[in-house]
């Protein structure tokens, strides 16, 4: 029998989504974390604001292990948490992948996993078929093999993309695929596009808005600006498919209207918006941070020396109280009629000017542009 | 009714879900394929659900814990009977449970 909804009056079966505790009731569980378990990847993608060499063996000597893993997801379990996301760089790459995955799953997390599918094997299948992820979600960069390796930087990428994207696919493995804009496929998006919705991803997400580099590699962060979208380029995609372009609305979902809400008393705090509400990241290397790009150095938490549970419970809310001294002084961006559509916080302004009330430019040029295109397309 | 449950039988909670007790509610979270209907799908129990489940310890048959329950509630026997087996099932069907073999 395939069970459908229960009869039981006892019983009540709910999408993770609709889950009672996601509603605000006065409570701060951390019900999501995003858990960067490498930095490290495979390709070599020129728009990457993380990637670094497979073989950096400093970058690998300084991944959580396994047992700091098992000790954060304690701390998890106790703080309500209910979903993990495993990210990267490639978190296949890693040789324990399989055991990080199994323990959370065994834990009672539901557990998502980001991959560029290069490195998908039977083996995995036959994982995800005995334990199934909430969804994998794979990023689809070209369709050809040139565009796609003009991307990566790596030969032979696309051939290992469409067999590992294949095997997933075939085994009905829940997959959602997504694309990034970049200057090197942006001639291919629409067929991009239309590659994934034939391959019935419902949840197709596309994301124009490439991050300046964790690390602040100069170089690196050099061929990102390079590889951004004009304003003129998003404007002309969002022309020739508004509904796709719909997607390119704010990314951060902590812009949704419930988490700005929760923050709505925080005028005068440097965060406007619901960070620091119900999830985390945390990366490779064990630094907790409330939302995967504040890199601020004073809002880091280094969890290889302290514990889940503090960085939540007692470092949260001083980052999110004790700094409304700093204050948000970029009255510019604070006064502006386009503050809820535009990239600006102050995380991304620290990541683009280091400093977090700094001005960026870029931003500021393609929200004016994408708004006057709408004012443009309405009237 | 025609039930699969067995009141000399004893009920344990399975391997392939995982029950957590979040800010005081009982989620099961299905772990292997097959026991959802959706990779996101939770479960959660009412209270007298949640207290039906704490009592699948392994030691009592269902006998035993209808007994209690009887004692406990002051309902009429033959609705805390039909409540409880009614769960039993539903759970069973859904892999949540499985009935311990004696050994
Ligand atoms: S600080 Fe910025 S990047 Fe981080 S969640 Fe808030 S708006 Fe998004
Ligand atoms: S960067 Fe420009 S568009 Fe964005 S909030 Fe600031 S002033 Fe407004």
């Amino acid at each position: 029998m395939n069970p459908s909804n229960p009869t039981n009056p006892n019983i009540e079966s709910l999408a993770f989504n609709d889950f009672p505790l996601w509603k605000n009731n006065g409570s701060r569980p951390l019900f999501a974390i995003d858990l960067e378990i490498t930095a490290r990847c495979n390709n070599n993608c020129r728009h990457c604001y993380i990637n670094l060499p497979q073989n950096d063996q400093d970058a690998l000597n300084a991944e959580l292990s396994l047992e700091q893993i098992e000790k954060i997801a304690a701390d998890a379990l106790s703080l309500g948490t209910l979903w993990i996301l495993i990210t990267g760089g490639e978190p296949l790459i890693r040789k324990d992948f399989e055991d990080i995955y199994l323990f959370l799953k065994k834990k009672g997390f539901l557990v998502s996993v980001f991959t560029n599918a290069t490195r998908i094997s039977e083996r995995h299948i036959r994982l995800f078929r005995d334990y199934p992820p909430r969804d994998l979600e794979v990023t689809v960069y070209g369709i050809t093999e040139d565009v796609y390796e003009n991307v990566t930087q790596v030969k032979g990428s696309f051939r290992q993309f469409q067999r590992g994207l294949n095997l997933l696919l075939d085994n009905k493995i829940k997959t959602n695929l997504k694309t990034t804009a970049t200057q090197a496929n942006k001639h291919q998006l629409i067929d991009i596009t239309k590659f994934c919705r034939e391959k019935g991803s419902a949840a197709f997400r596309f994301d124009p808005h490439l991050h300046l580099r964790f690390d602040g590699n100069e170089k690196r962060n050099t061929d990102i600006i390079a590889q951004r979208l004009t304003p003129e380029d998003i404007v002309e995609l969002e022309r020739k498919d508004p509904a796709r372009m719909a997607a390119l609305e704010k990314e951060c979902t902590c812009h949704d209207s419930d988490s700005m809400e929760k923050n709505s008393h925080s005028i005068d705090r440097l965060f406007y918006c619901g960070v620091g509400f119900n999830d985390c990241s945390i990366s490779h290397n064990g630094l907790f941070r409330l939302c995967p790009s504040l890199w601020h150095p004073d809002f880091l938490y280094d969890l290889k020396a302290g514990t889940l549970k503090d960085a939540w419970e007692a470092f949260t809310p001083r980052v999110l109280s004790n700094h409304a001294h700093r204050g948000l002084t970029n009255r510019r961006c604070m006064a502006c009629p386009l503050k809820d559509v535009c990239m600006w916080c102050p995380a991304h302004a620290f990541l683009e000017t280091g400093d977090l009330n700094g001005e960026v430019a870029y931003f500021c040029e393609v929200a004016h542009k994408r708004s006057e295109k709408k004012v443009e397309m309405k009237t | 009714m025609n039930s699969k449950i067995n009141s000399g039988s004893v009920y344990v909670p399975s391997d392939e879900v995982v029950a957590r007790e979040i800010e005081g509610e009982l989620i099961i979270v299905p772990l292997t394929s097959g026991v959802g209907n959706m990779e996101d799908e939770l479960y959660t129990l009412n209270e007298t659900g949640k207290d039906i489940w704490s009592r699948l310890d392994g030691k009592r048959n269902l006998r035993s814990i209808l007994d209690q329950l009887k004692t406990e509630y002051d309902m009429d026997s033959q609705t805390i009977e039909e409540d409880a087996k009614g769960l039993l099932e539903e759970l069973l069907i859904r892999k949540m449970i499985v009935e311990k073999r004696s050994k």
